[in-house]
């Protein structure tokens, strides 16, 4: 037993902790102590007496925080100070008396406090805070509206048990319409607050240039960048982003003016949506090397890189056609010199071993060759650590140390097939990506960034390599084939629903709902058009359910008055064969007919039949088998009858 | 509801009535109780001498009501049934003098030979059950009942009642011939008036009143029967030979005439019987037939009954 007060108070906290939880992380300190302070306060005054502190006392010491607030509002600062506010008033409001009122704006105020968390926040936790309170706000309005009739009353387990499953039902029924309304509503695709005060992304992991030797270790960083849904490959897939075309000392970069060229991509085509992550980058990754990238405001540079003007900085998703054989077709020939140059200052060394190769090999293919057989067994390693650093990093990591990280596999390589002659230049993207079978796509974070080479060959175009896997550790450090443990398998199937809520809720955006909104019409024609081949069959079909409602009606009427039904009808057929035909055909009343015959039975049977009939009182089980008894009596003492028969 | 207490005195007087005094006339008698009971008034309609005044003395003479009885002629006043102030020369003030009106049983006879000015005041009294002079309101005596006849063949210089008038009687009926052999043996045993004089009251006034708080009060109307009823007055509406159908007062009166005939069959429920058995007694004389349509209305009301199916179920 728990009286109906206590479990309003619990409830109350329980729904306060939901609402406030949420937002807790997003507050500033002074507000997340006076909640902190208002739970406890509350709770303690619930369970160990009372204090006596009056509502109008707390409602008092609200109005300096609320001036304070007030002065702190500004256009650049609009979101903290209300949810301060807020989260202050729901602290005063559990310190004070549980009046009825009061609960009810704890409900209220515990709402709006989740609700202001989508400022800052929309990821699928929401969806779950906001389920509890859904549940748990319905329970504590059934629980005062008992409360306000009765504050004395108290619950069993039983009727605790009975007044939840009410609320489960209220919540249930409004699913519906939440179905109904979530195509219809306006909706943002980013956290309004962001979209007030707009937060600097993280980078994707991807930079803009490639300078091995800055830095003498790189620290994997398993950030999510993008989602891409398609099926898994069979070899760990790259994803093409960006081209560095221009070598200044150990320095790769981007030239925007790139030599024109007709690059396709070869193989068979491959369609994937990607899902980005937001970020700063301007920059669309594709599978292997995308042809095409299906979104307004992309421009295409001549070395397929594909740059978006807007912006990742909101939840979007692309779709990407692509060839997957590593190979970019050209027709025509291209720029060779812009793609041969060499620094001024590399070193002899290099320039020695380039030399060799140019000598040895004649063709383009040759070279490439020589290159990748020198890598192959050069003994390089791959590490992250103890990295060459320095101006002549390039020229340490080839001869000196022999190992580092993909920047200088690439860079070195691409350096040695310029300086032999063969047009190089790097390509940065991502390598690999964790196969969601969940949810059907690749997920690719910060730590798969990678650099690699495309080589051309004269009369083929430009060839993918990638130095690093001549690496002696490669199978080592590109193992694919990792049993995947039980935590990780728990996180790729919460990244789906992640991705599920990104997908179809957060994106879900005005375009969409046109899309939506088209589609539902062309569904409405192709009725129309399915409506006119077919309308005789249609209408047959109607016609039929029609009919078959009717029926299932006059059933249902019948069904109702069905004991009845039968006892009239036996009794007119006893009267008829008793009495002749005319007498129970004719429009007559009970009495009337009992009065004609002047039956002591049917006396009877009528008094009990029209008592119940018109008195609009349902027949006993008694009385029907008395009513039985007197017709069974009827029709056993028409001896004629019997005759007949 | 038990109601048999209250129906067994009311039993009683009926069936003393038929047997005893009024043979031939059980139906009439019947109507009359159930004007009685429901509170309403009754127009015979006849032709003279066939026993309208009988009936209403012998129902007076049986219950102990007081009776009263006017006949109406073309130069009778309003005063004449009401009453009048009228000056006392030994008290010095005038003291106001009663009319025949002032009765629980009153006998109109030939109202229709009353001027319509008599006609109406009459009229207003049966309706407000009480009469205003010189500025004087006077109640009527409860129970309160009028027994107004007509006589419908003899039309020179009467004044027919107008519809309207006609609403306010409860039932109207007819008496007819008796059956021959009770003629025969009424002619061989001579006019019953002076055995009505000696009749003993059957039934007290509380008795009478009780019977109606029960009519008003304890008889149940089922939807089904208010259906039938209303299906009924909705059915005179339409039918072609009825230029004004029944009116929603017509359905009051029988729903309330229903009840009382329940209440007569020892019934605490009303059965659509009840209706169909009153109907043409309570809404005949309020149906308005097309001009030149010499249709009886009794008749084109059983018709229109006999179309309506009964609620049996």
């Amino acid at each position: 037993m728990v009286s109906s007060s206590r479990l309003a108070a619990i409830l109350c906290f329980l729904i306060a902790l939901a609402g406030g939880i949420p937002i807790f992380a997003w507050l500033e300190t002074f507000p997340r102590l006076v909640f902190a302070a208002g739970l406890i306060i509350g709770i303690l005054q619930e369970f160990k007496g009372r204090w006596h502190l009056k509502n109008w006392q707390f409602n008092l010491t609200l109005v300096p925080v609320f001036i304070w607030y007030a002065l702190q509002y500004s256009n650049r600062n609009p979101i903290q100070p209300v949810v301060s506010v807020l989260v202050i008033m729901l602290a005063a409001r559990l310190c004070g008396e549980k009046s009825i009122r009061n609960l009810m704006q704890i409900n209220l105020l515990a709402l709006f406090c989740l609700a202001s968390r989508s400022l800052f926040e929309l990821n699928p936790l929401f969806l779950v805070w906001l389920a509890l309170l859904l549940l748990l706000v319905p329970v504590s309005l059934v629980v005062l509206t008992f409360h306000a009739q009765d504050s004395a009353m108290s619950f069993t387990r039983k009727e605790v048990n009975r007044v939840v499953l009410t609320a489960l039902l209220i919540t249930l029924l409004t699913v519906p319409t939440m179905a109904l309304l979530f195509p219809i509503l306006p909706r943002t695709a980013f956290p309004l607050w962001t979209f007030l005060n707009p937060t600097v992304a993280g980078s994707t992991g991807m930079s803009d240039k490639v300078e091995p030797g800055t830095v003498s270790s790189v620290a994997e960083a398993r950030v999510l960048v993008f989602r891409a849904e398609m099926a898994q490959q069979l070899t760990p897939p790259y994803w093409r982003g960006t081209v560095f075309n221009t070598i200044h000392g150990s320095r790769w970069t981007r030239t925007a003016t790139v030599p024109s060229e007709t690059s396709v991509p070869a193989g068979r085509p491959v369609i994937q949506t990607i899902y980005p992550e937001p970020s700063s980058s301007k920059i669309l990754i594709g599978f292997d090397a995308p042809a095409e990238i299906r979104l307004p405001f992309v421009r295409m540079s001549p070395d397929l890189v594909f740059d978006y003007q807007r912006g990742l900085g909101r939840r979007m998703g692309y779709v990407v056609r692509s060839g997957a054989d590593g190979l970019l077709r050209t027709s025509k020939a291209i720029n060779r010199n812009f793609y041969l140059k060499v620094p001024e200052g590399t070193s002899p060394l290099i320039r020695q071993l380039a030399e060799g190769i140019k000598r040895t090999g004649a063709t383009d293919q040759k070279r490439l060759e020589l290159v990748e057989q020198h890598f192959l067994n050069g003994g390089y390693r791959y590490s992250r650590i103890g990295l060459p650093t320095g101006r002549d990093a390039i020229h340490q990591f080839l001869f000196v140390s022999k190992q580092g990280h993909c920047e200088f596999f690439a860079s070195s390589f691409a350096l040695l097939l310029r300086a032999s002659g063969v047009p190089a230049r790097l390509v940065g993207g991502y390598l690999g990506g964790e196969y969601n079978e969940v949810g059907g796509y690749y997920l690719v974070s910060q730590d798969m960034a990678h650099v690699w080479v495309e080589a051309y060959i004269a009369g083929k175009g430009w060839v993918r390599t990638d130095p690093s896997r001549f690496a002696t550790n490669a199978g080592a450090v590109w193992n694919t084939d990792q049993k995947r443990s039980l935590a990780a398998r728990l996180r790729l199937l919460v990244d789906a629903l992640d991705y599920r809520w990104n997908r179809s809720i957060v994106t879900y955006d005005f375009e969409s709902q046109v899309s939506q909104l088209r589609s539902a019409g062309n569904k409405l024609q192709a009725l129309e058009q399915m409506i006119k081949a077919r309308w005789k069959g249609l209408l047959i079909v109607f016609s039929g359910v029609i009919v078959l409602l009717v029926l299932f009606k006059l059933r249902l009427q019948r069904f109702r008055h069905n004991q009845e039904y039968r006892l009239l009808k036996r009794f007119r057929q006893v009267l008829k064969t008793k009495y002749g035909p005319g007498l129970a055909t004719e429009n007559k009343g009970l009495f009337e007919l009992a009065a004609a015959t002047n039956d002591e039975q049917v006396k009877q049977f009528v008094a009990i039949y029209a008592a119940a009939i018109y008195q609009d009182k349902p027949l006993g089980q008694d009385e029907i088998r008395q009513l039985r008894k007197l017709l069974d009596e009827l029709s056993a003492s028409d001896d004629t009858a019997v005759i007949s028969r | 509801m038990d109601i048999s207490h209250a129906v067994k005195p009311i039993s009683l007087l009926v069936d003393t009535l038929c047997t005893d005094h009024l043979q031939g006339k059980d139906e009439v008698v019947r109507l009359a109780v159930i004007a009685m009971l429901s509170g309403g008034h009754i127009l015979i309609e006849d032709l003279p001498g066939l026993g309208k005044t009988t009936i209403a003395l012998a129902l007076a003479g049986a219950t102990g009501l007081s009776f009263g009885r006017v006949q109406c002629t073309s130069d009778l006043l309003p005063t004449d049934i009401t009453g009048l102030s009228v000056f006392n020369r030994g008290d010095g003030h005038f003291s106001f003098i009663p009319g025949p009106i002032f009765n629980n049983i009153v006998l109109l006879d030939e109202i229709n030979r009353a001027m319509p000015r008599t006609q109406s005041a009459m009229l207003e009294a049966m309706e407000e059950r009480r009469v205003t002079v010189e500025g004087t309101t006077h109640q009527l005596p409860d129970p309160f009942m009028v027994f107004a006849t007509q006589n419908p063949s003899d039309q020179s210089g009467t004044f027919l009642l107008p519809e309207s008038q006609l609403d306010r009687f409860l039932i109207c009926t007819g008496i007819g011939y008796p059956p021959e052999a009770l003629e025969r043996s009424i002619i061989s045993s001579g006019g019953i008036r002076e055995q009505i004089a000696g009749i003993t009251p059957l039934v007290s006034v509380n008795e009478i009143l009780a019977a109606r708080r029960a009519v008003s009060q304890e008889i149940y109307l089922s939807d089904k029967v208010v259906g039938y009823i209303h299906a009924l007055v909705k059915a005179t509406r339409t039918h072609p030979l009825v230029q004004i159908g029944l009116s929603t007062r017509a359905a009051i009166s029988l729903a309330q005439a229903a009840r009382a005939a329940a209440f007569l069959a020892g019934r605490s429920y009303v059965a659509p019987d009840d209706v169909k058995g009153i109907a043409s007694a309570v809404c005949a004389h309020r149906l308005v037939t097309r001009a030149g349509q010499a249709t009886n209305r009794g008749e084109l009301l059983r018709e229109i009954i006999s179309s309506i199916p009964l609620p049996l179920v």
